[in-house]
């Protein structure tokens, strides 16, 4: 009596394009990732009507306690002590380049008041553009 | 005469270490980046020496008391009134300033809110005066009447 040879196919999962796949992963979020020099983390209000804001324009950012975080958008961002301090930066960058935006990224649950301080500088130091950052608002459900 | 069997080693390139090293970089990336809005409401501001060309008597003033809480015209209003108010305006005169009015201890989304609320409607003139300007304004800091 013959015996069945039963062959034997070797288990292989196939990785040789797995290099592939994370390299294109890599690129994505190369591409897809955007820098922010300021690092604060901020909760930012929703608004429906945005526009993009102009690449390395100054920031301004106010965190949920009232801390206060500058960057002309090319240098990390640096924490100010104190509104002397802002009005130096804000005529730090007006000095070189008087029509700069300024990015204004505040946390939405602060005081308007602490907003106004910072907004009077800005108006007192004759800037011209600003950009409030928000969030994209969700949709509302259908 | 025997010949010579080279053994030859086949020239190869180990990449069974790439991915690994790819899915590091991936996780490098990903912990390392901050992630940030690039969107936002643009506001253009005017020049000190401009004269104050907004005439409170000639523009909607809507005045912000707390979250949610709106007037307009010293009238209270929803967001929603506020919207048909302001179109019906502007269907009147498209070039009507909005002056939006904010107290110091409100948070600061709902002057987002109004703010955005005037760019959906393609309100061309907004105001967002300082606190100083409110004050100093006696005209405006009693209230505003609409014509």
């Amino acid at each position: 009596m013959k015996r069945l040879r039963v062959r034997r196919v070797d288990a292989v999962i196939p990785t040789a394009s797995m290099a592939d796949i994370a390299f294109l992963l890599i690129i994505f979020f190369m591409l897809t990732t955007s820098f922010s020099p300021v690092k604060m983390s901020v909760d930012l209000a929703e608004a429906a009507n945005r526009e993009e804001v102009e690449k390395l324009a100054a920031i301004i950012a106010i965190g949920p306690n009232g801390d206060i975080e500058i960057s002309d958008g090319l240098q990390p961002g640096n924490k100010v002590n104190n509104l002397d301090e802002l009005d130096i930066f804000i005529k730090e960058v007006l000095a070189t380049d008087p029509t700069k935006q300024f990015i204004i990224k505040a946390d939405k649950n602060i005081h308007y008041g602490a907003f106004n301080a910072l907004y009077e500088k800005l108006r007192s130091n004759n800037c011209r553009r600003i950009a409030l950052l928000t969030e994209a608002k969700p949709e509302a459900p259908r | 005469m025997a010949i010579q069997i080279r053994n030859k080693i086949p020239a190869e390139i180990p990449t069974a270490s790439m991915a690994d090293i790819a899915f590091l970089l991936i996780i490098f990336f990903m912990l390392t980046s901050v992630y940030s809005s690039n969107y936002g409401l643009e506001y253009g501001l005017p020049k000190n020496e401009d004269p104050i060309n907004v005439q409170p008597l000639e523009s909607m003033h809507i005045h912000i008391t707390g979250p949610g809480q709106f007037t307009i015209d010293k009238r209270p209003a929803t967001l929603e009134q506020i919207a048909a108010y302001i179109d019906s305006k502007l269907k009147q005169n498209p070039k009507k300033p909005v002056i939006i009015q904010t107290d110091p201890d409100v948070p600061y989304y709902a002057t987002i809110q109004m703010l955005d609320l005037c760019k959906q409607l393609r309100v061309e003139n907004v105001s967002i005066p300082t606190n100083s300007e409110v004050a100093m304004w006696a005209g405006f800091a009693g209230g505003v009447t609409s014509k």
